[in-house]
């Protein structure tokens, strides 16, 4: 089999290239062309379960492994069984045996017949947590392993747990090591049912269970003689039917932007990818913290313009009136733009091994921006075991929290539920830069409905008079004094004041579709609170 | 009316969007060009993310001064012909003392004229990013790497050092002593290279596609003799022979591959159904088990 026959893209350079020149020899071209994108696929299980086996069994079934690899695969020592021990194909790091990297997700690539599959995987014992939700972020399907003589347990549980609160809405049980368990029908579906049941409890769009031997490649892409019983899909199959998130159609029109982009005189463009929804030429768009609004001239990319641009193509757009929209904003169409938020709910995973302290410096880093954080206040966190809530104010390593972030000044976050790329953040730490935490918005609240903080306001006529003496009135100005008034709140927080900035457009921006989201985001409550304890 | 997008598509989105994040969060950026066909792809893609405007950061070549006289031809043109800012660097002190990949170990060669001079050349200049066309499918300990590489004082990667990348955010806020190796490049494959390079119609260095060289075999790997520089062994004969490279580097510790692919289809059709993987063609990484780590946990790519 040619591991890449149905590769969209080789086809596309063949009729290229036939056209130039006719002569050149074709390969696949017998072949269906797949369009489906590429899978992110995480692996979530121990050792134990045979993890790396399974992933190393996926690589050599779909030919991905080469000959010198193989070669030294069979130099190498067997089994316990007497077969090739696959899970070397998937060794890594020398400092992982010898000190162990922090937070630990490897990447593996390879194409199966109708895709490229990119697996993910995060090797985790007790640190599984982070390591997992990591992972988590960028999976568009899970593989939960477990081994068939003990069925679901407690960590299936976590895992799950975790996968709905990242997201990850599609969900393959491998029940391995079926030959350990003798191939029975009655052991796998007691295994199912126990799967299903949990997998109820959760919002998952699919969940379905493989009887799998990775070790002897039953199920796994070849269909097992051992269980005739199994009529279901074989694993490599199922990966290859399940539609990539990428390519989902669909959501309201996101384009946060990255840059603006000059060239010569009169060219001035906003560099960005598109996060959600699609974007027309001739389409109006609002930047959502100011209330702006413009109309898309052109949508430029090296090589041609194009007409429309939808999630995932990175474009530069060039808009009409030049607004002051850079770096950090967000753009939307008008009826459906996000609110500007100071304050949120998030559930947030803490990934570094310095506990959360109220003391210190953090920001927010949201899809372009960078935020200084005026508070986070530790409310709950999330018990895997129990799939509970209970009381916490502190935050360490692992710890899963649902926390009140306030922000020091006005920004675009929004629910989780409803916009990944704008509804995640990460929390940084001012002083050492370290990813600290990664989180999801659960809740935005409007505006009008936060109450009067206690944190020291700096008003653009006190930044104006201090750090921004030296600046003058133009756009340029007026950025280079956010940035300066973003590090003195920093700093300010790092000495134990909270701080507020004044917003420009603090009044003038608020137009009606703004309120009118902030009203219903406070409606949406309920919903996502129902959402959030929905897992007890 | 829009196609859907393809594999590749995305790839090249994300890539976009990579190199506008690092140039829009670091102070100074610099491409590290190694002139192979990585960095064909890398430089290509940051055209794109800054069109219609240039690039808005140099070009760094480290030159050990045992590259094929090929890749430099080709490197200059290509400055030339896009109008690029290119900085070329020498570990003076290292070639002046007579470092060379003959009389020198591997390790010994590859750490005084490529990490040294990379440092040397990033120190100058005050980079605090440098761009690079490292993939993670080129080797098992880049598995793990991430897309914003950071390194402490001194270019150390610390493995406890690295931050977890979650969805797009990536987070470039340099803690003290801190600079960033920028991997646009993390999650294409050999095979998603080539494929783009046919697809953009991307101009590469000759030496990739097969013809007629003078060859020699030593350690049984077929080397390509670019100059007389290298003294031949008494049981060794030049040969011609019809070979290609699929990496590229020093002349003297990069074997070719005897192959009959002497175009763009033809190396694809080789790399689809290759059986070896691309990295056994670099003899610095054979010199001991782990050496692609130590040698990144010293400040090489």
């Amino acid at each position: 089999m040619n591991a890449l026959a149905g590769f969209g893209d080789v086809r596309e350079h063949r009729a290229a290239t036939r056209r130039r020149a006719p002569a050149v020899r074709r390969v696949s071209a017998d072949v269906e062309p797949q369009r489906a994108g590429a899978l992110h696929v995480l692996t979530c299980g121990s050792v134990d379960d045979g993890k790396s086996t399974l992933i190393g069994r996926l690589l050599f079934d779909a030919g991905a492994v080469h000959a010198d690899q193989t070669l030294a695969l069979e130099k190498s020592a067997r089994t316990g069984a007497g077969t090739l021990d696959f899970s070397l194909l998937v060794d890594g790091l020398v400092a992982e045996r010898e000190q162990g990297i922090t937070i630990d997700v490897a990447w593996r690539y390879f194409d199966t017949s109708a895709r490229r599959l990119v697996i993910i995987d995060g090797p985790g014992h007790e640190q599984y947590t982070r390591n997992m939700a990591t992972g988590a972020s960028h999976a568009d399907v899970a593989i939960l392993l477990v081994d068939a003589r003990d069925g679901v347990k407690v960590q299936t549980r976590r895992h799950a747990a975790i996968l709905d609160l990242m997201g990850v809405d599609r969900v393959v049980l491998a029940v391995n090591k079926m030959d350990l368990a003798d191939w029975s029908q009655a052991r796998f579906q007691a295994v199912e049912r126990d799967f299903l049941a949990l997998a109820n409890r959760f919002g998952f769009r699919e969940a379905i269970a493989i009887p799998v031997s990775a070790a002897l490649g039953d199920n796994v892409a070849r269909r097992s003689a051992s269980m005739p019983w199994h009529a279901g899909p074989l694993l490599l199959d199922h990966l290859n039917s399940v539609p990539a998130r990428q390519t989902r159609a669909g959501g309201d029109l996101r384009f946060p932007v990255q840059t603006v982009i000059r060239a010569g005189h009169d060219f001035r463009g906003l560099a960005g990818t598109v996060t959600s929804g699609k974007i027309e030429r001739g389409g109006e768009v609002i930047d959502a913290v100011s209330g702006q609004r413009a109309r898309i001239k052109r949508i430029a990319t090296m090589g041609r313009d194009l007409e429309s641009a939808s999630a995932g193509q990175a474009v530069v757009l060039q808009l009409d009136t030049d607004i002051d929209v850079s770096r950090g904003a967000v753009l939307a169409a008008p009826g459906a733009a996000p609110a500007a938020v100071r304050s949120f709910e998030a559930r947030l995973v803490w990934l570094s091994d310095q506990p959360f302290r109220p003391d210190r410096g953090y920001l927010l880093r949201t899809a372009t921006d960078l935020v200084p954080v005026s508070s986070l206040e530790i409310a709950a966190h999330l018990d895997l075991d129990e799939l509970t809530e209970r009381p916490a104010t502190t935050c360490v390593a692992n710890d899963i929290a649902v926390a009140r972030v306030n922000l020091g000044r006005s920004a675009v976050v929004e629910r989780y539920a409803q916009q990944r790329d704008t509804g995640s953040f990460v929390l940084v730490d001012a002083v050492t830069g370290a990813s600290v935490a990664g989180g999801v918005v659960a809740q935005t609240h409007a505006p009008e409905s936060q109450q009067p903080s206690e944190a020291f306001r700096l008003t653009r006529s006190l930044l104006k008079q201090g750090v921004g003496a030296d600046l003058g009135h133009d756009a340029a100005s007026e950025r280079e004094l956010r940035r300066r008034a973003d590090e003195v709140a920093i700093l300010l927080r790092g000495a134990g004041v909270a701080v507020e900035i004044e917003d420009r457009q603090e009044a003038a921006g608020m137009d009606a579709a703004t309120v009118w989201l902030g009203i219903l985001a406070a409606l949406s409550f309920g919903y996502a609170a129902a959402i959030v304890f929905g897992i007890v | 009316m829009s196609a859907p997008l393809t594999h590749l598509d995305l790839l090249e989105a994300e890539s976009v969007h990579i190199f506008r994040e690092a140039a829009a969060q670091f102070r100074r950026p610099v491409l590290l060009y190694s002139i192979g066909k990585d960095s064909t792809v890398l430089l290509h893609l940051a055209r794109k993310a800054f069109y219609p405007a240039v690039p808005p950061f140099p070009l760094l070549h480290v030159d050990t001064t045992w590259k094929f006289r090929d890749m430099i031809a080709f490197r200059d043109r290509t400055v030339r012909q896009l109008g690029l800012d290119l900085i070329v660097h020498i570990n003076a002190e290292g070639a002046a003392s007579g470092v060379n990949p003959i009389d020198y170990p591997p390790s010994v060669y590859t750490d005084v004229m490529k990490t040294r001079a990379l440092r040397q050349a990033l120190d100058a200049h005050e980079f605090d990013a440098a761009f690079g066309g490292a993939r993670r499918d080129e080797e098992a300990s880049r598995a793990k790497e991430r897309i914003f590489s950071f390194r402490s004082e001194g270019h150390r990667w610390d493995p406890r050092r690295q931050r977890p990348e979650m969805w797009r955010h990536l987070n470039g806020r340099l803690g003290p002593g801190e600079t960033v190796r920028v991997f646009p490049l993390s999650n294409w494959t050999e095979k998603d290279v080539w494929i783009y390079i046919a697809r953009e119609r991307l101009d590469v260095v000759p030496l990739y596609f097969a013809a007629e060289r003078p060859t020699i075999e030593r350690n049984g790997r077929l080397l390509v003799l670019d100059d007389d520089r290298m003294p031949l062994r008494q049981d060794e004969a030049v040969r011609p022979r019809q070979v290609r490279f699929r990496t590229l580097g020093c002349w003297p510790l990069t074997a070719a591959i005897e192959s009959s692919a002497a175009d763009l289809d033809g190396v694809i059709d080789e790399t689809l159904s290759a059986r070896v993987s691309e990295r056994q063609g670099r003899l610095i990484d054979h010199d001991e088990a782990g050496a692609m780590e130590r040698k990144k946990q010293d400040g090489y790519f």
